[in-house]
């Protein structure tokens, strides 16, 4: 289970507190499959890292029941200037996992060829998600973030991924931020709408997706 | 349709099973001291990782700037021991001029390299905090722990090379080793206060700290010792800590054959107080730090 009490996320810009998120409440259960949408700017993004515990919340509580992953995102968490194999056994370490299994494992789903030990700044902006989410896929969490990672990959690699949550959602939790009502039809089974930092929550999807349109 | 590849084409163990366990990072909630110590442990194998990490981006395939390392030094040292020689000049006490200043140098590079490197050194690594459990104090002692040993090894391999060739032997490495950790810990106390400076703006810090260091060139200590100035002037320059730090080095390479100047007490005193308000200033600024 995850729970967030209150959460309040404030950023200072030019010496006054702009807050993006104001007061969430939400829960969310083993097996969920959440989708947030949220217009541009809307604090999709943050109110992810926020759960992610990359920023800390300006007020409220945050209580973690399970594994939390990392922000899945346009690989944010791949480093540039070393390869996709050394990127491999850096998640591995840190995640306490053995790094021979989860190198071989990323190379095999990520199907980057050759390009998987070379720098990763060589890279084209699909091979770089590719990567990101082969990363995420090696590490078994409780609850995956996703910050519309598949966006940029091609209908194959989408689908790939698509796979691989389904096959996870029956022992974890999906959360996901978009503004495509595509993505969140493919992967989401209810939604929330963060709009002017509160998050309202939709038992259903295509009414959640009607709302948002209308907004 | 572009043939989507089925279910089963997604890598599973023989048994499909998944990873197989190993000691795994615990996330959960156990009690408190039980917590500490996982902490400790998770904190452990993350500055181990970053330093593999790290080794790789420098050391890695196209990286050779870490052979100034050792070109820097040799050049000074031999340069400045070739005028010496052609002048005529000895050093007080008779002693070897190369040695001198490789063992004043190469210290020198250490402290350049940790001060001069911190104020970008979260940026560098943004990518990194995408994982809850790196943090940056984790980032900054991997980076220097990497730092000083590789200057530790550089020297190690230059004072060879020198013994080698001239046969002047270090007297008492684990002396110098000491000393050199000495002005690491000092450094990183420094850098810790550099780094969390940036929250007032990363280009601001570094325009500021570079010129520091080159004007701290001659008040370090690296290049001469305290022994040849009046006692008035060393009381001065035995306010500067590392001054100090210096002096323990050199008497690490040449031994009981002149007089050094230092207060291990003193030297404490300002690691611990760096280190100490390095760590408040890192936390406080935790929040408002930009690595992105």
């Amino acid at each position: 289970m995850l729970e967030l009490r209150n959460l309040c996320k404030s950023y200072e810009t030019h010496g006054k507190p702009r807050p993006v998120l104001r007061n969430v409440n939400a829960t969310f259960w083993k097996g969920d499959a959440v989708g947030i949408l949220g217009r541009n700017g809307a604090g999709k993004s943050t109110l992810i890292r926020v759960l992610a515990g990359i920023e800390p919340p300006t007020s409220g509580e945050i209580i973690r029941g399970m594994s939390m992953s990392w922000p899945l995102g346009f690989g944010g968490a791949v480093h540039g200037s070393i390869t996709g194999a050394d990127n491999a056994r850096f998640i591995a370490r840190i995640y306490g996992k053995p790094a021979g299994w989860v190198e071989s494992f990323v190379e095999e789903f990520a199907e980057l060829g050759e390009y998987f030990r070379m720098p990763v700044k060589t890279y084209s902006s699909g091979m770089h998600s590719r990567l990101a989410f082969g990363l995420s896929m090696a590490i078994d969490f409780d609850c995956y973030l996703v910050d519309e990672i598949v966006a940029v990959g091609d209908a194959r690699f989408t689908e790939r991924c698509r796979v691989a949550l389904e096959e996870r959602r029956k022992r974890s939790t999906l959360l996901m931020v978009s503004h495509q009502p595509s993505l969140m039809r493919a992967f989401c089974t209810t939604a929330a709408i963060l709009n002017e930092g509160r998050l309202t929550f939709h038992e259903d999807l295509d009414q959640a997706l009607a709302i948002y349109e209308a907004l | 349709m572009d043939g989507y590849p089925p279910a089963s084409s997604v890598p599973q163990l023989p048994d499909g099973s998944g990873p197989p366990p190993l000691a795994s990072v615990s996330i959960g909630r156990p009690g408190p001291g039980a917590r500490l110590l996982a902490g400790l442990r998770i904190q452990l194998i993350v500055i181990g990782a970053v330093m593999m990490r790290e080794i790789h981006t420098r050391f890695g395939r196209h990286h050779m700037g870490y052979l100034w390392l050792f070109f820097e030094p040799m050049i000074l040292g031999g340069c400045i021991a070739g005028v010496h020689a052609l002048t005529g000049h000895g050093l007080p006490g008779g002693l070897d001029i190369a040695s001198f200043y490789i063992v004043g140098y190469t210290p020198y590079y250490l402290f350049r390299s940790i001060i001069n490197r911190s104020a970008s050194a979260l940026h560098a690594n943004a990518p990194l905090f995408y994982h809850r459990q790196v943090t940056f104090l984790d980032i900054m002692i991997a980076r220097n722990l990497l730092d000083g040993a590789s200057v530790m090894i550089a020297l190690l391999i230059m004072l060879g090379g020198l013994g080698a060739f001239t046969n002047h032997w270090p007297y008492d490495l684990v002396w110098m080793a000491f000393g050199i950790t000495l002005i690491m810990l000092f450094c990183h106390g420094l850098a810790l206060l550099i780094v969390s400076g940036t929250v007032y703006g990363t280009e601001t810090v570094e325009r500021l700290v570079h010129p520091f260091t080159y004007l701290t060139i001659p008040l370090t200590g690296a290049f001469y010792m305290v022994e040849w100035f009046s006692s008035e002037v060393q009381e001065l320059f035995l306010l500067i800590p590392t001054v100090h730090m210096f002096e323990i080095i050199r008497e690490g390479q040449f031994g009981p054959v002149v007089q050094y100047h230092y207060d291990l007490g003193y030297v404490a005193a300002w690691v611990m107080a760096l280190n100490l308000l390095g760590m408040l200033a890192l936390r406080a600024a935790k929040s408002r730090i930009e690595f992105n």
